[in-house]
């Protein structure tokens, strides 16, 4: 069989698109510059609500971040405490009050507490020091990708990030520093532990950072609880807290999302990337109604011919919601693409860009819902549509 | 009930557009039947309210006064939906400037018809195919409107009007922007289209040149019906 005999079978089964389908696309693509103009817009709305809402999960991922990668049940912070990164101090002998509740199979030490670091050339950088327990590693640096946390074990050596390297004047394993006028040596480097304070994070053994930070052997920041096979959370977290008294005792997702909460909406950052992520979005719906609602008028003429024939409204609107559905699509992809580039050129920088694969399903659904309400305009000059002006 | 031999009946028809002082009767007292078969003219001098009377019986206008039937279903109280399925399942319309749309090729502006009446999409395109071949347009149907001549486009919108096979057909000014020759093909094309598919064809015109195609023709004047005769000669 010769190949047009072959390819013919299959073009006569192929089916044309649906009418409505047939006509948004060509209706768009009849007006190339406004078709351009509508992605244009779809793109930018895109791209400002991607980065906006990325750079606001990214945020608030940094900001959780320690208490998000240390894998404990609960934590007791000093009263009053609001976030991770700044906190009082508790007194460590109360660990042996808080493995006496029943229900409490482990308690482990974590400091953090800021710090000075003087570069090896000389000028001062805030850090933050965050000592914790070797042998269980309960708030151990992760991502680390050089050196080892049995190097830890030495009492002058730190684990940074390699996105602070050059903020702290070192580059290489050995390299030497102060904290807080106390010698101290990289043993090793995580990649991609960002902090919110910009104050890098500087990992060391609890004991270490104790002598860092100049706190009394019987001082810590945090104790954190690892709870039985089988006991009850909130039961452990009231008892802890009544036993303790002066302590704050938070299930370790209810302190990330108090620490994302403090960062973001008390300081008003989260506040000021959602008003963004807000502006881009009603760009979109602006420029959108208004490319579509112009292709609309250019083409009444068209739609009341086909309310003549005898189109219900619902096919007419159905053409001008697939015309927004079509520069959804389009704009998204594009959209998308730049905001993925965006990502990866900030993937070596100390802000976060984040996009979860929930984001995105966001971001789908905010630029269809953009398109829509574009289209709602549109649709409202359809609903008034007089079949008898195709007599005119 | 009325027949179902009846297409379109109107009993005392009128149509006022505006109200008190500036009130302007369009249509006064129409009273007829348009019958399946047969090619009906309406003729009569600008403003008569050939249009309006078009309009009204294609369901795409209402009446002020007096009833009208569409196969025998009265259309009062029916809303502005209720019109448009009326249309669709009824009426084909073809009008004075094609109103084609520009963005589709032949065959597309007549599945764009299939479509809406819910044809199924696999036989639209053979559907629309065999009305173009029907009105000597096979070889056109990949063209788009702004490449085929006045002729060529009117006959593709015939060729719509009877996509889904409708029992009525209904033309305002068909032949006005057409040449000579080209005006009587397309009446020639709808007189055909009364006697060999019995569907009941109505055109508004003031061409002098359809007035031999027509099997009754209606003379209209200051919104009244004020002849109805059926010329003794036909073309055919």
């Amino acid at each position: 069989m010769s190949v047009s005999a072959q390819a013919a079978p299959r073009a006569a089964r192929r089916l044309p698109p649906a009418g409505t389908t047939l006509l948004a696309w060509r209706n768009l693509a009849h007006d190339r510059a406004r078709f351009v103009v509508t992605l244009v817009g779809v793109l930018f709305a895109v791209l400002l609500m991607g980065v906006e809402l990325g750079l606001l999960v990214g945020f608030a991922r940094t900001t959780s971040g320690l208490v998000d990668h240390t894998h404990a049940d609960l934590w007791i912070t000093p009263a009053g405490t609001t976030n991770v990164d700044i906190a009082g101090r508790l007194d460590e002998r109360r660990r042996f009050e808080a493995l006496a509740v029943p229900g409490v199979a482990a308690v482990d030490l974590l400091m953090a507490q800021f710090a000075f670091w003087r570069k090896p050339d000389g000028g001062n950088e805030s850090v933050s020091m965050i000592g914790f327990n070797p042998a269980t590693r309960h708030g151990a640096p992760w991502n680390l990708v050089e050196g080892a946390i049995e190097d830890l074990q030495q009492d002058d050596a730190v684990v940074v990030d390699r996105l602070y390297a050059g903020k702290l004047g070192v580059g290489k394993i050995g390299d030497t520093v102060e904290i807080n006028s106390r010698r101290a040596r990289v043993v090793g480097f995580t990649e991609g532990i960002r902090t919110f304070t910009q104050s890098p994070y500087v990992f060391t053994t609890h004991t270490n950072a104790q002598r860092f930070t100049l706190f009394r052997p019987d001082q810590t920041t945090y104790m954190l609880v690892t709870l039985a096979p089988g006991a009850d959370r909130d039961a452990v977290r009231t008892a802890l807290k009544s036993r303790l008294g002066r302590v704050d005792v938070w299930p370790s997702e209810a302190f990330a999302r108090q620490a994302q909460q403090y960062w973001l909406i008390t300081t008003g950052a989260g506040s000021a990337l959602l008003l963004a992520a807000l502006l881009g979005l009603v760009v979109g719906i602006v420029i959108v109604g208004q490319t579509l609602y112009a292709t609309t008028v250019d083409r009444l003429p068209e739609y009341a011919t086909l309310r003549a024939m005898g189109a219900p409204n619902r096919y007419l609107y159905a053409v001008i919601l697939k015309q927004a559905a079509i520069s959804a699509a389009l704009g998204f992809g594009s959209g998308m693409a730049l905001v993925y580039a965006v990502e990866f050129l900030m993937r070596g920088g100390s802000v976060a860009l984040a996009l979860p694969p929930w984001l995105v399903g966001v971001l789908a659904l905010l630029t269809v819902m953009m398109c829509a309400l574009g289209a709602l305009i549109s649709i409202r000059r359809i609903v008034r549509i007089d079949p008898t002006s195709v007599f005119q | 009930m009325n027949a179902p031999s009846v297409p379109i009946r109107l009993a005392g028809v009128g149509v006022t557009y505006g109200r008190g002082a500036t009130a302007f009767a369009a249509l006064r007292g129409i009273t007829l039947d348009i019958r399946p078969g047969e090619m009906t003219l309406l003729l009569g001098p600008s403003g008569s309210g050939k249009t309006t009377l078009l309009q009204v019986m294609g369901c795409l206008l209402r009446a002020t006064t007096g009833r009208v039937e569409l196969f025998g279903r009265g259309v009062e109280g029916v809303d502005a939906e209720g019109m448009a399925a009326l249309r669709l399942a009824h009426v084909g319309f073809v009008f004075q400037h094609y109103n084609l749309f520009p963005t589709l090729k032949a065959w597309e502006n007549i599945a764009i018809a299939l479509d809406i009446k819910a044809v199924p999409r696999a036989g639209q395109r053979e559907m629309a195919l065999e009305l173009l071949a029907r009105l000597d347009l096979a070889d056109r149907a990949e063209h788009y409107p702004s490449e085929l001549s006045g002729g060529q486009k009117q006959r593709v919108a015939i060729a719509r009007a009877l996509a889904g096979s409708p029992q009525a057909l209904l033309a305002d000014e068909p032949t006005a922007a057409l040449d000579g020759k080209t005006g009587q093909s397309v009446a020639a094309a709808l007189h055909d289209l009364a006697h060999r598919a019995g569907v009941a064809v109505v055109v508004v015109s003031h061409d002098p040149r359809v007035e031999p195609f027509g099997d009754r023709v209606l003379h209209l004047e200051d919104g009244q019906l004020i002849d109805d005769r059926r010329p003794t000669r036909s073309p055919r």
